[in-house]
């Protein structure tokens, strides 16, 4: 299909994926660290779609499979969205008060966890 | 009335003990103590009567124990039934008419002998309950009601012990009984589970689980123990140390004459007329075990003898009027076990029977001396009461020749003249009782005739010193500072006993069940061994194993010897004692013969146990404390949260607080977790 082949959409997603696995554990900015998690949801939001296109172009002839398929992955895209906006806006209110707190977002400071 | 109404019998008494402990006090703010008392001593005569129109239609004999009331279901398992079942037959009436008869006269005594003191209904109901569970004992168709009532009257007899708890050595004594009986409970309790086991085992008895039930038990126990004798001596032995601890035999007797402790009527009730007379009982149900064993049989009669000798040479060394008694009584059971261990069992119950009789009767003629002579129990302080309390000199001389067992073979005796007699006479014309070939029976025998004329020659010395001789000795004491007139009144009713002291004859409640007493003293034994009277209406059929138990030895002049005995002892004591306290015996102990200092501390037996029990087995306690408590249990419970301690030490590294780190860690963990399922599915072929 146009000449771009399946393994070219998941090399992609999978670059990305790791992209962002690799920028949240080594970056210690919240902001940035958000913004890899966001690659990683669009690695993952690639990926659906690509497959959604591919099983669409794999049952040429019932076409209510067809639109099926397509819907399926296109609406889980919408969802991972969804999620995510609502994820960034209560991750940035956080951020917001650990600002206040300390004067700083600094991840390495924020060790409360240690045991 | 027929067996069925039995648990009227049972129902007074328990009733009784309800009033007093729950509206006793209150009672006795309204209508005053004589109500309260006479609310105490109704029950137990209405018991006592319905007892004696029961006990005029109980036979002996095979059809007696079909004489068995079913009160309803208790302990219903599924292979061990234990209904509440009370049987009738001349053995349980026996104990009936003696609890209740006697119980009812010293209850009758007792609001006498109370009156002046605290706690009045306090005392009735524990006297109440005693009898209720002593009904229990002796009425309980199997042998875990009996064991219900054996453990009822043993924590009566220590709340009566510890009666004026405020006393130290009251509640030691109590204690000492509680426990002193908990060893022999230990064996009764295992002598119990061994015949269930048995008799299980061997699938014999009842048929619908009633394994314990003497109707059924005691047939079956015989089957089982026919090619058993080992067995059969094994159960014998656990049920006696049982019998042992509550009827105060020697290894455990210790706890009896710190009973006298308690008040008089209850050592009278409780430590001379039945209680202790419960191991007796027990022997008699479970005959049929030690007719099986004359090993058991062998060592019940030595250990009876020596018992019935150690407590005899005992009371010479004693001054207290009550422990004289006490002592009397150890040695009287003594015989009992005699005879049971002859396999005279009638003849025990005999004994029991007129015991209880005379013995009663002493203790309450004791008791009356020691209310006269102001809680003083000092017989060196006493002398020449019989010109203060002739109707307690008079009837304690009725039991003294009572206990004395005086008579003329053939003619008249006095109670105990007929039961010893016929004790000693099972004891030497009987074999059962042997051991390796040794006649222990007939040992027995000749040691009880010796211990006949001892019991003469102490008896004698309670009443010369009490009673006779001219000096009264009381008025040695210095008489006590008088305090002003008011003083002197309000402690009226406690004052001590000094040489202005004048005894007063007891009120007629006290004086009245002496006179009953003696009377049976005097002719109970007469009655009822009138014809074997007694042997038949117990035993009608000869014993299944042993057949018949003469009690006339062939060629021994045994009714000469006892008398022989008897009167040659009162005629010793009489020389020793009438002319009054000897120089020898008096307040200076160490004046006193090497022997009577022993036989004062009971040969060092009661010190050395109380030492070996008490300091060995707190050593024992304080050991197992450091080593075992503080080393191994402390060890085990502090090592084990130690060992946690530390891991959680270990893990915490983990634990920076990065969360890099965590994430990480999760991405780790799960790049793992597919691996290795990817890994496994590649596998396997998929």
């Amino acid at each position: 299909m146009n000449g771009v082949p399946l393994g070219a959409y998941i090399g992609l997603s999978l670059f990305m994926f790791t992209t962002g696995v690799v920028g949240v554990i080594i970056r210690r900015n919240p902001i940035v660290i958000f913004m890899c998690i966001e690659l990683m949801l669009n690695s993952v939001n690639l990926t659906f779609l690509t497959f959604a296109r591919y099983q669409m172009a794999s049952k040429p002839d019932d076409r209510i499979a067809m639109q099926n398929s397509m819907m399926a992955g296109q609406m889980m895209v919408i969802f991972v969205m969804a999620v995510a906006a609502a994820e960034v806006a209560v991750g940035l209110g956080i951020i917001m008060a650990i600002y206040r707190l300390r004067d700083s977002v600094d991840i390495d400071e924020l060790n409360l966890l240690r045991g | 009335m027929n067996y069925e109404s039995i648990w009227l019998v049972l129902l007074f008494p328990i009733v009784g003990f309800l009033i007093q402990a729950l509206l006793g006090t209150r009672i006795e703010k309204m209508l005053g103590r004589r109500a309260l008392g006479a609310i105490a001593v109704l029950p137990i005569v209405l018991s006592f009567v319905v007892g004696l129109l029961i006990t005029l239609n109980t036979k002996g004999g095979p059809e007696a124990t079909a004489n068995i009331a079913n009160l309803g279901k208790w302990i219903d398992a599924a292979n061990l039934r234990i209904p509440f079942e009370f049987i009738v037959d001349p053995l349980s009436m026996t104990m009936v008419l003696i609890i209740t008869g006697i119980g009812s006269l010293i209850h009758l005594y007792a609001t006498g002998y109370m009156s002046e003191e605290k706690d009045y209904a306090r005392f009735f109901t524990y006297m109440n309950l005693f009898i209720f569970s002593m009904l229990v004992l002796v009425l309980g168709a199997n042998l875990v009601l009996l064991f219900v009532g054996w453990e009822g009257v043993g924590l009566c007899s220590y709340l009566l012990i510890g009666f004026w708890y405020k006393d130290l050595a009251n509640a030691k004594a109590a204690n000492k009984a509680f426990i002193v009986n908990r060893i022999g409970d230990w064996g009764l309790t295992l002598g119990l589970l061994m015949i269930v086991a048995l008799l299980m085992k061997n699938q014999v008895g009842s048929s619908d689980g009633r394994y314990l039930s003497y109707d059924s038990m005691l047939p079956a126990l015989r089957t089982a123990l026919e090619h058993n004798p080992g067995m059969a001596t094994v159960i014998g032995l656990l049920l006696f140390v049982g019998a042992a601890g509550k009827s105060a035999q020697f290894p455990l007797y210790l706890w009896l004459p710190d009973a006298m402790a308690g008040p008089t009527p209850v050592s009278a009730l409780i430590h001379a007329a039945t209680m202790v007379t419960s191991g007796v009982v027990l022997l008699n149900r479970m005959h049929v075990v030690f007719e099986m064993s004359p090993v058991a049989s062998a060592i019940i009669c030595a250990i009876g003898a020596f018992t019935a000798l150690f407590a005899a040479l005992i009371a010479f060394g004693q001054t207290d009027i009550k422990k004289v008694l006490a002592y009397s009584t150890v040695s009287q059971l003594g015989f009992m076990f005699i005879a049971c261990g002859a396999g005279a069992y009638w003849a025990g119950m005999f004994h029991v029977t007129t015991h209880a009789f005379f013995k009663a009767l002493l203790f309450l003629g004791a008791g009356a001396v020691i209310h006269a002579m102001a809680h003083n129990q000092d017989m060196r302080n006493y002398g020449n009461l019989r010109k203060y309390l002739p109707i307690t000199f008079w009837t304690m001389i009725l039991g003294t020749l009572a206990i004395c067992a005086v008579g003329v073979p053939g003619v008249f005796g006095f109670a105990g003249f007929y039961s010893k007699e016929a004790i000693l006479g099972a004891a030497l014309a009987n074999t059962h009782a042997q051991m390796e070939g040794i006649q222990v029976g007939q040992i027995a025998g000749w040691v009880g005739l010796g211990v006949a004329a001892l019991t003469s020659i102490y008896m004698t010395r309670l009443t010369c010193l009490t009673f006779l001789g001219t000096e009264e000795r009381w008025r040695n004491i210095p008489a006590a500072d008088h305090h002003g007139h008011d003083d002197a009144h309000a402690d009226e009713h406690h004052h001590e006993l000094d040489a202005n002291h004048t005894p007063k004859e007891v009120p007629p409640s006290m004086w009245f069940p002496l006179v009953v007493l003696a009377l049976l003293s005097v002719g109970g034994g007469f009655v009822l061994a009138n014809n074997g009277a007694f042997e038949h209406w117990l035993y009608p059929n000869e014993l299944p194993i042993l057949g018949k138990v003469s009690t006339e030895p062939s060629n021994i002049p045994l009714a000469m010897y006892s008398t022989i005995a008897a009167v040659g002892g009162i005629i010793l004591g009489l020389a020793f004692y009438l002319k009054g306290l000897p120089k020898n015996q008096g307040f200076d102990e160490s004046a006193w013969s090497p022997l009577r200092r022993l036989e004062r501390d009971q040969f060092g037996y009661d010190h050395a146990m109380t030492v070996a029990s008490v300091e060995g087995g707190g050593d024992i306690a304080n050991a197992l404390w450091k080593w075992f408590d503080n080393l191994l249990v402390d060890g085990v419970v502090e090592g084990s949260g130690k060992v946690s301690a530390g891991i959680g030490l270990l893990l915490k590294r983990f634990q920076t607080g990065y969360i890099r780190l965590y994430a990480l860690m999760m991405l780790v963990g799960f790049v793992g977790f597919i691996g290795y399922f990817a890994y496994m599915l590649s596998q396997g072929g998929h």
